[in-house]
Formats: structure tokens, sequence, C-alpha cells
């Protein structure tokens, strides 16, 4: 497979200093940098990405998180249970337009 | 799950943390709910890329940028995240800012350091070099610890 850190760069600016997770930390930051950008570098449409834009989609993939465990939740309470199940997280993405993007993504492995 | 180079998955520790600091205490997570919720994730991160990626070069820009981010963001109909991450950022942007200003400070002080112990030209020029090399290993070493650290 040709793609490599060669062809998909993030971008110069990202190479080291958020290395340490620190940073990310004092801003509230808990996934780790490198990981999101590895993931982002899975497009091969992607260029460049500065720093602050990667900041950005971590931090904005953090509120998801939250976002989708509340809606979620509402249906375990819902049902009386203290379990979230994945049915609850079904129920979320089918109720939620912003969420059709994850029609069908939850299943791959 | 194949462990391959491009491995898309985020760290499952950090994912329950901020799953469980969401739920009231007494509440658990199923593995398969999880599972999903740590898949959303991913999906999420792609599906911003692209968006942001795909504004970027609507503006004939090569490099996406915080603000292509947060206009995705809004197309995405994930507007009330906009707010919150524009704080986040300022507080990033700042703590990057000091680390670079430490940095920075740092070096100077240990080139003054050295030229004061070393009065040969040569051996400044040498330092120098190695100073460089030894700040791009740091850097890609730092990057590989982080990697590390996350592994599960």
């Amino acid at each position: 497979m040709a793609g490599t850190e060669g062809e998909a760069v993030v971008g110069e600016e990202l190479q080291g200093v958020e290395g340490d997770g620190e940073e990310g930390g004092r801003a509230g930051l808990r996934l780790p940098l490198a990981r999101v950008k590895r993931i982002m570098k899975a497009d091969p449409a992607l260029q460049l990405a500065s720093q602050d834009a990667v900041f950005v989609i971590a931090k904005a993939t953090e509120l998801f998180v939250e976002s989708l465990v509340e809606e979620a939740y509402q249906y375990t309470r819902k049902a009386g249970r203290k379990t979230v199940s994945r049915r609850d997280v079904d129920n979320s993405v089918e109720a939620i337009d912003a969420l059709a993007f994850l029609d069908g993504a939850l299943d791959w492995s | 799950m194949a462990e391959r180079p491009e491995d898309l998955n985020l760290p499952n520790a950090v994912i329950t943390r901020i799953i469980k600091d969401m739920l009231p205490e007494g509440v658990a997570v199923a593995k398969e709910a999880r599972c999903a919720i740590a898949r959303a994730a991913s999906v999420f991160v792609l599906f911003a890329t692209s968006s942001a990626n795909n504004l970027a070069q609507k503006h004939k820009k090569k490099t996406v940028s915080a603000q292509d981010v947060f206009s995705a963001l809004k197309e995405m109909e994930f507007d009330k995240f906009i707010e919150p991450l524009q704080e986040s950022l300022e507080v990033y942007k700042k703590s990057q800012q000091n680390k670079k200003e430490q940095k920075e400070a740092k070096a100077k002080a240990k080139k003054a350091e050295e030229a004061e112990k070393n009065s040969s030209t040569v051996e400044e020029n040498s330092e120098d070099a190695d100073m460089s090399n030894t700040m791009e290993t740091s850097l890609s070493k730092k990057e590989n610890d982080d990697v590390m650290e996350i592994a599960e």
C-alpha cells in the first residue's frame, strides 16, 4: 500500500510539539493528538492540516462522544435500565439528523 | 482486530473515561455500546476531516485550518460545539506559545553557555549541528513516545 508518512503529510507544523500531550491536557484535551492525526491521514484527499486544526478536531471528537453518550443515556433511562446498551446508541443515531453520517458505520471492524 | 499501521482506533481507555465522566454513578456501559461509541468517534474524525478539507480546497487552500474545521462543524450541524471549541483552542494556542518561548529561551541559554565554554569556532559549529540533530531526534522521539504511551 503506497500511502505513508511522505504523502498524506499533515503539515510540518505538526511535528514534535504536540508529542507529550501536556499542552493538549492544559486545554482539557484527553485524546492523543498523534492518534487523531493518524486517523486524519487515512483520508487520501488530505494534504496538509495545521496543528490547530488537528487540535480542534480532537477536541470536537471528545465533545461528540459526550454528546452521543448523553443521547444514548436518555434511552437507557426511559427503559429504566442502569446499563447503556448498543441499542441505546443505535436509537440515538436513528433519532438525530446530525448523526446520520453514522448510519451503518458502526458495524465495520 | 488486526494491528495495522493505519489503526484507526482511538485509545479505549480514554474513550471509556470520557463516557464514564458523562454518566451518573452506578450507570454502566455495555461493551458493545462502548465499542460502537469508539467507532463512531473515529468515523467522526474522518467525517470532520473530509468536510474541513473540502472547504479548504473550495477556497484554493492546501492547508486545512482551524477555521475550516469550525465551518465544517457548522455544516455538519454541530454548531453547539463551536463556542466551547473556540475557548479550548485559545487555551491551547497560549500553551503552545509558552512552550515555544520556553524552548527558544532554553536554546539561547545553552548556546550562550557553550560559547563561553568553547573558545574555538570549529567546535562551535559542530555544537550547533549536534544541537539541531538532538532537537530533531527528540521531536520524533516525543511523537513515538506519545503513540507508545497509549498502546493497549
